[in-house]
């Protein structure tokens, strides 16, 4: 048997109501992301990028098609249910950051597992900033550091509860290029050394040239 | 600042505390309102504390006592028999009986009229302020304070009546209530001797109850045919004043509680805000993981903080409220410290906890069940 895909979108189909009109975000769409697998998702804006990202991060569900995680059909799954498997499963690396302004670079490492009293997270999280270069600014709150710290704990953060799949929106998209490679370099080390499957969105074409896979996405069609 | 190991294991806790740190401002002013609110309600309850302790200061020996005067089919007045056969139904009551009369007093150049009592067991009826009130007053005299200071009389000094001169033994203690002010000279019954009867028998029993009890027993024991005595005690108008006092604390806790209510308005107001704010935020802890309950825990815990500080502070300050209403009421400001009054405190606390976290409960609820990708759009 082939190696298991840590997610795969299987004809996925996503329609909205927008004001009485149906839109059609994605028409169909497959894709499958493996262990150690880097695939940067291109395309125009309006082509769907961001609801394929959110259908394969589980924080949306399809309108048609299945959505299988390590093989396991979440298609059907209630909101908890989602919620456990992305607690668990997927880490995600927000375009904007998304840092709490009021925690501290280890507290905000923390933040997926902060009620999870059993797991030795403080220890985990530490040990995460300083893989990432961040262990003189543990203390730090998100707007004493730069963006290129902030994108680093984001990174610190998406791993505190070792995911199967990095999900990257934009990953290098607020960063200098110098600071991006960094960045793009810490996801190729995770790929290969943790054997992390990374989904990533991207217009940064230095990006592109890291992935394994460039997959373009065009009106909710794969081309 | 790194929080101490305590908090991370409340991350709820944490996560509330580091939220409402972020607008200082907000949070004072959310909770100011639950301070006031608590003020309102904490120091109109111990007003009325106050009232009732001070009325029952002032009446509560009122209601121990049975007065038994003579009946409407008995114009000739109480008889050493009738005084025995209250004496035989009183057996656990202190039984006074007492004669009456009016005189014109002079002393000291002063004139007064005053009302004379004939009394054995004065120290039953009467409390010493200066010098002593005798258990049996075989002889001298007790003056009240209003006569005592009329007549310019102390303690030593001659009163005459009937022809006889008496010595004042002691000035009975002002009680601030009922009859504190008349002015009364009470003798021993052998100076009213050519009185034949008496003019009502006092007895002193162990609490309101037993005074209703006795008041019946000795209507039943000595009116079998006629209405010859009549025996009634303030118990019942006592337990109405009591009533009455108790319908007003409740109307100024309702007066009091409006303001919490407009508090808790405030704090669903600032908790709704926070969170469509937060709204991003939210969407990136559900993103990331956080369950609903535990995002309705935090904001939960945030609403309760607000209650708990706002309300803490309010006692505080009702305290300090309430030890001068005492002082002003009732002339002790330590009464504020009796449960009776100290207990208003403890439910405003309490309320002001309920009302936060009742107010928190519609945006925490609102925040946690958003879906996460509608959140995190902002």
């Amino acid at each position: 048997m082939a190696q298991m895909s840590v997610v795969e979108l299987a004809d996925v189909v996503k329609r909205y109501d927008s004001g009485g009109e149906t839109v059609e975000a994605l028409k169909g769409v497959s894709i499958h992301v493996d262990r150690g697998e880097m695939v940067t998702v291109i395309g125009p804006s309006g082509s769907g990028k961001s609801t394929m990202m959110n259908i394969i991060g589980l924080l949306d569900t399809p309108t048609e098609g299945t959505v299988r995680i390590e093989g396991e059909d979440v298609t059907d799954y209630t909101s908890d249910q989602l919620t456990e498997k992305r607690r668990s499963s997927i880490g995600f690396v927000f375009q904007a950051f998304h840092l709490l302004p009021m925690l501290t670079a280890v507290e905000n490492v923390e933040l997926p597992s902060m009620w999870d009293t059993t797991v030795e997270r403080h220890d985990r999280a530490i040990d995460l900033l300083e893989r990432v270069g961040l262990g003189d600014r543990l203390e730090h709150t998100p707007d004493q550091l730069s963006g290129g710290q902030r994108q680093r704990v984001a990174i610190a953060r998406a791993l505190i509860n070792e995911p199967d799949l990095l999900i990257a929106d934009e990953p290098t998209g607020n960063l200098d290029q110098d600071t991006g490679g960094k960045i793009l370099d810490e996801l190729t080390r995770l790929k290969e050394v943790e054997n992390i499957a990374i989904v990533s969105v991207t217009h940064d074409e230095q990006l592109e040239a890291y992935a394994d896979r460039v997959v373009r996405l065009v009106d909710g069609v794969i081309q | 600042m790194s929080p101490p190991a305590i908090l991370r294991e409340y991350p709820s806790v944490l996560m509330a505390w580091r939220n409402l740190g972020r607008n200082r401002v907000r949070t004072a002013l959310a909770a100011l309102g639950i301070v006031i609110g608590v003020v309102a309600i904490a120091s109109l309850g111990m007003a009325g504390a106050a009232l009732q302790s001070q009325a029952t200061q002032n009446l509560g020996g009122l209601a121990d006592e049975v007065t038994v005067t003579a009946g409407e089919d008995n114009p000739a007045g109480l008889t050493e028999t009738h005084v025995r056969k209250i004496r035989q139904v009183s057996t656990d009551a202190t039984v006074v009986p007492v004669k009456a009369n009016q005189t014109r007093l002079t002393a000291n150049g002063e004139a007064v009229r005053a009302g004379v009592l004939g009394v054995t067991q004065a120290s039953a009826l009467y409390d010493a302020g200066a010098g002593e009130v005798p258990e049996r007053l075989e002889s001298g005299a007790v003056v009240s304070s209003n006569l005592a200071s009329e007549l310019r009389l102390e303690v030593g000094d001659p009163v005459k009546y009937g022809g006889q001169l008496y010595r004042v033994r002691g000035v009975i203690e002002s009680s601030g209530g009922f009859g504190g002010g008349s002015n009364t000279l009470v003798l021993p019954l052998s100076a009213l001797a050519d009185q034949r009867t008496y003019d009502r028998v006092t007895l002193i029993t162990d609490g309101g109850d037993a005074a209703r009890a006795l008041a019946a027993a000795v209507d039943d024991r000595l009116n079998e045919r006629e209405q010859v005595v009549s025996a009634t005690t303030s118990a019942d108008a006592l337990d109405q004043i009591n009533s009455f006092l108790n319908t007003l604390n409740l109307a100024l806790l309702g007066i009091g509680s409006i303001s919490l209510v407009v508090a808790s308005v405030a704090i669903l107001n600032v908790m709704l805000m926070s969170t469509i704010e937060r709204r991003g935020e939210i969407g990136v802890l559900r993103a990331v993981g956080i369950r609903r309950g535990e995002v309705l825990r935090m904001l939960l815990t945030e609403a309760g903080f607000l209650g708990l500080v706002g309300g803490l502070a309010g006692a505080v300050v009702s305290l300090g409220v309430g030890l001068v209403i005492f002082q002003t009421l009732a002339g002790d400001p330590m009464g504020a410290l009796a449960w009776s009054s100290s207990q208003y405190l403890v439910y405003g606390v309490l309320f002001a906890l309920a009302a936060s976290l009742l107010s928190g409960l519609y945006p925490a609820w609102k925040a946690a069940n958003e879906r996460p990708v509608e959140a995190l759009r902002g």
